[in-house]
């Protein structure tokens, strides 16, 4: 198999990640190397019912079913990239009919 | 040795004063960036004098008083940026406290700066951070490792005796061994995650640097138990801290056949030749054992990994903090794909598209779902083992020692392959450590220990056994 540039900006839109044309190119050759390793994987032999690895405690300590304010030292409208009213501000999400 | 002991003890009698020590720090960190280092990202004198105070007043009290650590930049502090060495989150300061620190600080010591890191953690050499790589503390032209290498540095240069770092697949264990300092993960649910930057969630734990194994085991005390804030967190109290052995009588390892593969580097196989005659000398059986799946363990990670990097890297869209890019971009899709498109390097592309891949439709199936199954059967060849007797597995913790700067970030493949004897441990949720086992050429090379779930204490205290029979400055080929 062999990544091409149409699928590196496929991947890349479906990441929402920027991707030019140019750098689209060089991921591919670079994407290709790393799927073409990670593919041996592929043929390798797995027993029938082999269950999928869970990590961590067999059993997990579930905190009280209670909604509490999480404690922040810093406000949102500190970190946020930009902010009003109370509101994080994004570009407009949609336009009316007729409208510029 | 135990550099952590002597600061502790030297406070508790006077000998030395909490302000002091925090001075020195400072002074070690100037020496230190002065040289070019470029381990230590964020700190400060007014910083620092602030923690002075702190650590001053709370005078002797403490298991940790007046002990500095350094801290990977994936950690969340409250008084110093956390920022992944990644541009997208420059000058971010976190509004809550990693729990691994706040028991850190409770427990007497300090942060004394942010450590740099390979961008969120992705990466075997510490040159892909987005503020400069950094530099081996004795051979300026090699890599100290990765991802933790800042860290790593900092505690091999002698600026701090302990550092908190974060390993997804083995970013502690190997810059320790690349460093010639002891580097340890402990088990997954050992120490919370909470505070501890995402990366790969299934596979991420805060881990320590030490001077020595005793320095280790007493930041391993204070840093573990359970945490609420952690769902994944162990329902266990502290790992407590053992005395040390000075045999092996009764301790079984297992010398995996996997993990010394013929084309072994010579100096490589030296130290593990002598670190595996010194257990012996001590009393140890050692027995070959083999670990049948080991040869998946580098695609199964790298199928994992990037998954899970692709799915939590997600956050960062230019909405809620970090960089905003393409304000001028009409809609929010524009503004998304330009602040992540600018704000994450080479390799956090590379990854997030690789995870996009392997879990885009068509593909789930033969990638991530068969490397989960393989982890699996990675993770039952590790309790066989143990099942079958052996206490500890000894390895060697890389396949070379510190490499060149520049040698492999042409070819991700083979940057990935700097893992191969670090990421079965991490796939599997187990415990590990690497202990200077001696050097080639002067470049330090380490040796590994892999243990069952929660077998912390008595590995450490092994580890100290291995540690006191092997001269970790000796040329390993005469």
């Amino acid at each position: 198999m062999s990544i091409s540039r149409e699928e590196v900006l496929h991947v890349a839109k479906l990441a929402e990640l920027q991707v030019t044309d140019a750098e689209a190119k060089a991921l591919a050759g670079q994407l290709d190397g790393i799927v073409r390793f990670v593919d041996q994987l592929r043929g390798a032999e797995v027993p029938a019912g082999t269950p999928e690895f869970t990590v961590g405690p067999a059993r997990v300590t579930l905190r009280e079913d209670a909604v509490a304010p999480i404690p922040l030292d810093r406000s949102p409208e500190r970190m946020a990239p930009d902010w009003q009213d109370g509101f994080y501000v994004v570009p407009r999400l949609a336009h009316q009919e007729g409208e510029s | 040795m135990s550099a952590v002991k002597n600061i502790v003890d030297a406070v508790r009698t006077g000998r030395v004063t909490a302000k002091r020590v925090v001075e020195r720090t400072e002074e070690l960190l100037r020496t230190t960036a002065a040289k070019g280092l470029n381990a230590a990202l964020e700190w400060s004198p007014e910083y620092l004098g602030r923690e002075a105070s702190r650590v001053a007043s709370r005078g002797s009290r403490g298991a940790l008083a007046a002990v500095p650590v350094a801290v990977k930049d994936n950690i969340a502090t409250l008084d110093l940026p956390t920022t992944c060495a990644s541009r997208i989150l420059d000058g971010y300061i976190s509004p809550f406290e990693a729990t691994a620190v706040k028991r850190l600080r409770d427990a007497g010591a300090f942060a004394a700066c942010k450590a740099n890191m390979d961008e969120f953690a992705m990466g075997s050499s510490t040159e892909y951070s987005a503020f400069g790589r950094v530099l081996h503390p004795e051979f300026p032209d090699r890599v100290p490792g990765g991802s933790s290498g800042g860290s790593a540095a900092l505690v091999a240069a002698g600026v701090v005796p302990v550092a908190l770092g974060s390993e997804t697949g083995g970013s502690v264990r190997q810059p320790a061994s690349f460093c010639g300092v002891v580097g340890l993960k402990p088990t997954y649910g050992r120490v919370s995650r909470h505070g501890l930057v995402s990366f790969g969630s299934s596979l991420d734990c805060i881990s320590i640097f030490g001077q020595s194994v005793d320095d280790t085991a007493r930041v391993l005390h204070v840093i573990s138990g359970h945490d609420p804030l952690d769902a994944t967190s162990a329902d266990l109290p502290p790992a407590e801290i053992r005395a040390p052995r000075t045999d092996l009588k009764g301790i079984t390892l297992g010398l995996p056949d996997e993990y010394f593969p013929a084309d072994l580097h010579p100096g490589v196989k030296a130290a593990l030749d002598g670190a595996i005659a010194a257990a012996q000398v001590l009393g140890a059986t050692i027995k070959r054992v083999s670990l049948t799946h080991a040869k998946y363990t580098v695609p199964t990670y790298y199928i994992v990994n990037p998954a899970e990097a692709a799915a939590n890297l997600a956050r960062y869209d230019g909405v809620r903090y970090g960089k905003r890019d393409g304000g001028s971009q009409v809609d929010l899709r524009g503004l998304y794909r330009a602040s992540r498109g600018t704000g994450f390097g080479p390799e956090v592309r590379r990854r997030i598209l690789v995870g996009t891949y392997v879990l885009s439709a068509g593909y789930a199936d033969a990638y991530y779902h068969q490397a989960m199954k393989m982890r699996t059967l990675i993770h039952r060849d590790f309790t066989d083992a143990f099942d079958g007797g052996v206490d500890f597995l000894l390895t060697p913790t890389t396949p070379t020692p510190a490499f060149k700067a520049g040698e492999k970030t042409d070819d991700p493949v083979t940057m990935y392959l700097a893992d191969i004897f670090v990421a079965g441990a991490s796939l599997a949720g187990l415990p590990a450590i690497s202990i200077p086992a001696g050097r080639d050429e002067g470049l330090p090379i380490g040796m590994q220990l892999i243990g069952p779930a929660m077998s912390e204490p008595a590995m450490l205290a092994v580890s100290a056994a291995f540690e006191s029979a092997l001269d970790a400055r000796k040329e390993v080929r005469g």
